[in-house]
């Protein structure tokens, strides 16, 4: 991608974004709602025309050769919908004629475990078995590239983990996959890379634990209900420590430098009791605060 | 080309799992012409004659003009009223706003039998007093007609003076099933092709089908045309189903050619353009399904489909000289029914065009996504 821009009227929803991604990786495309995801997408998907820039997919021009990118891309568009009336088995095999491919459709339907399903119209099939189907249809022409537009977007826990397992195998597969997504747990736990897009811009990519190291805060080692008096000798390891009045706890920024084995040895040795003990990890949700000076709403938590 | 008929067959196996639109396409027509090929045909099939007999003698019908009597029963065209022979007939008639009435003069029998003897120099008459203006007086009038010309050459023991050439053959009669049929079909038509076309174009796009269609190698024009066939078959299962119930129940008798064909075909292309443009302008699907309501309703009871336009108000005929079902319905009639095959090929040419331009207006204005 190179420069990407969708202009509606005055609202740019995509501005000006470049990024590459790898074959065979997945790669998430994480954001807020409305940030420009989909329409981002949809433009790799030749349904919209981009206002301007250049984007390549598989090699193809998206501007040019629109149909050579749909027949060898797979698309599970957001909110997956279809003929309500056709069954899963029928579902897939419609889709594969649009196609012209002639998948091994049973192994497909084993795939996503739909098979005590195949016979259920699709408008019987929950949220989460929707999906799955989705993702099987977009399977039908055996595409080298993926799109997955917020494929558990609305999805229970249950659901959404059976789809990760899903995008999982694909990656296995040799798959490249292009998930958006605004769930920070969804992009941590599956993509090998993530782009980070907000108001339409592109704030980072890079690999997932990159992003992490570079724009999270550090790791945090907690001590529960702990007297502050134990902070001089977490400070004599050079690590910095602060007590929080409010919860009792005190926090230690853990480093490169010093093991966690080590505070560990310095603490017990010292005559100060403390509380339990908790490890907090840096997430993607520290980057996406440290890049754009905002959470995520509420609702796009997990 | 692959593409159309697998959509083809997707859609014509959701359209037998979905009990509601079976219903709408065949079993609300089917009932419908039941319902009104009941009501109607009894009464349609006879007119009501009003006869009054002069000619009797101490108040009992003389031999000639009881033996018309007869005859006019025997036909079964009739219900006839008896009027007493006192009454000034014409003044009953306007008095009681009577369409036709009979008068068999008195003398009649006397004439009749010279007339007999004479062979023809002296000429039996009788009146027939009838409105001009209604529908149904000049179709009673031909039959009458006929029949006392049938009487007449009886009479005449076939000497040929008596001027009865050409008066052997009753006319055709129509009731109201005849009129009926067609229209229904027409009907089914029209509603089977606008909401379809109205309630998928907006729902599909709605719910997401389109844009998951889009995402494929399935070009628009393939799906619309796929569309439009299943749109032409589910109108000619309509008019399968009306047909058979014409035959099977009202024991009708028609013609199914090439133009009612035609007809059935190029309605429902003008109907599914139709559809595809409302679905264009209110874009969520309730709203379009009402929009289609607001279309379909009025040209349902506007252009024929129920009653005769003639019996409605002129302000009313008016308006269904610009409703394109009321040519789908007349053509169909002409075709089907009156063997009228100008009417037939001048409406069903009129509807071609018509359909052709809406289905061509209605693919390029539908869009799956906005860009």
């Amino acid at each position: 991608m190179d420069g990407l821009t969708k202009r509606y009227g005055e609202l740019i929803a995509v501005n000006s974004i470049s990024f590459t991604v790898d074959r065979g990786e997945i790669f998430a495309f994480l954001g807020p709602n409305g940030a420009g995801k989909t329409t981002t997408v949809e433009m790799l998907e030749c349904l919209r025309k981009p206002t301007s820039g250049k984007a390549f997919v598989l090699g193809s021009d998206i501007s040019k050769d629109q149909e050579e990118i749909k027949k060898r891309t797979g698309v599970l568009p957001q909110d997956f919908y279809t003929y309500e009336r056709l069954t899963v088995k029928e579902t897939i095999q419609y889709f594969a004629g649009m196609f012209n491919s002639h998948p091994d459709v049973d192994g497909l339907i084993k795939l996503v475990d739909l098979e005590d399903k195949k016979n259920a119209q699709f408008k019987h099939l929950s949220g989460g078995l929707k999906q799955r189907l989705g993702i099987a249809v977009a399977l039908v022409n055996d595409p080298e590239l993926i799109f997955l537009d917020e494929p558990t977007s609305g999805l229970d826990p249950k659901a959404r983990h059976g789809v990760w397992h899903l995008i999982d195998g694909l990656h296995k597969k040799g798959k490249t996959v292009f998930l958006t997504t605004h769930y920070m747990e969804e992009a941590e736990v599956l993509a090998d890379r993530v782009g980070i897009i907000h108001n339409g811009k592109i704030v980072a990519v890079d690999a997932t634990d990159r992003l992490i190291s570079d724009y999270g805060k550090k790791n945090l080692l907690i001590l529960k209900k702990t007297n502050p008096k134990i902070i001089p000798t977490i400070e004599k390891l050079g690590i910095e420590a602060n007590y929080d009045e409010a919860t009792g706890d005190v926090t230690v920024h853990l480093n490169h430098a010093v093991a966690v084995s080590d505070i560990l040895r310095a603490l017990t040795s010292s005559s100060t009791p403390f509380g339990e003990l908790q490890l907090k990890r840096s997430s993607l949700e520290d980057v996406f605060l440290n890049l754009t000076g905002e959470t995520l709403e509420e609702e796009s938590r997990i | 080309m692959s593409h159309v008929v697998i959509d083809l067959k997707a859609s014509l196996r959701t359209f037998l799992r979905n009990k509601s639109t079976i219903f709408w396409t065949i079993a609300f027509p089917s009932v419908l012409m039941l319902l009104f090929g009941a009501i109607f045909s009894q009464s349609s099939m006879k007119y009501d004659l009003y006869l009054q007999n002069q000619d009797q003698v101490n108040g009992k019908a003389t031999y000639w003009s009881d033996a018309l009597i007869t005859v006019l029963n025997s036909t079964n065209a009739f219900n006839l009223q008896l009027v007493d022979a006192s009454i000034n007939a014409t003044d009953y008639a306007i008095a009681n706003r009577l369409t036709s009435l009979l008068v068999i003069p008195s003398g009649f029998n006397d004439t009749a039998n010279m007339a007999l003897l004479t062979h023809g120099l002296m000429i039996a008459n009788v009146t027939f007093v009838y409105d001009q203006s209604t529908s149904s007086a000049p179709v009673v009038r031909s039959i009458v007609m006929s029949i006392v010309d049938k009487l007449n050459f009886e009479l005449s023991r076939g000497v040929e003076y008596l001027n009865v050439q050409d008066l052997t053959i009753a006319p055709k009669r129509f009731g109201y099933i005849d009129f009926f049929l067609p229209g229904v079909i027409g009907m089914t038509a029209m509603t089977t092709s606008i909401f379809t076309a109205v309630s998928i174009s907006a729902r599909f796009k709605e719910n997401g089908v389109f844009h998951k269609l889009a995402t494929t190698p399935l070009k628009r024009y393939e799906w619309i045309l796929s569309r439009t066939i299943y749109n032409v078959i589910i109108s000619y299962l309509g008019m399968a189903v009306m047909i058979i119930i014409g035959m099977a129940v009202f024991s009708m008798k028609m013609t199914l050619d090439v133009l009612s064909l035609l007809m059935v075909a190029m309605a429902s292309l003008m109907f599914t353009g139709l559809g595809m443009i409302i679905a264009r302008f209110v874009k969520d699907p309730d709203g379009a399904d009402a929009a289609a309501n607001v279309v379909t309703f009025p040209m349902m009871f506007l252009s024929g489909t129920f009653f005769p336009l003639s019996q409605m108000p002129l302000f009313l005929q008016s308006i269904a000289q610009v409703l394109p079902l009321t040519y789908v319905n007349d053509g169909l009639r002409a075709a089907m029914i009156f063997g009228q095959s100008q009417q037939a090929i001048y409406n069903t040419a009129l509807i071609t065009g018509l359909g052709l331009a809406s289905i061509l207006v209605g693919s390029v204005i539908t869009k799956w996504e906005e860009e």
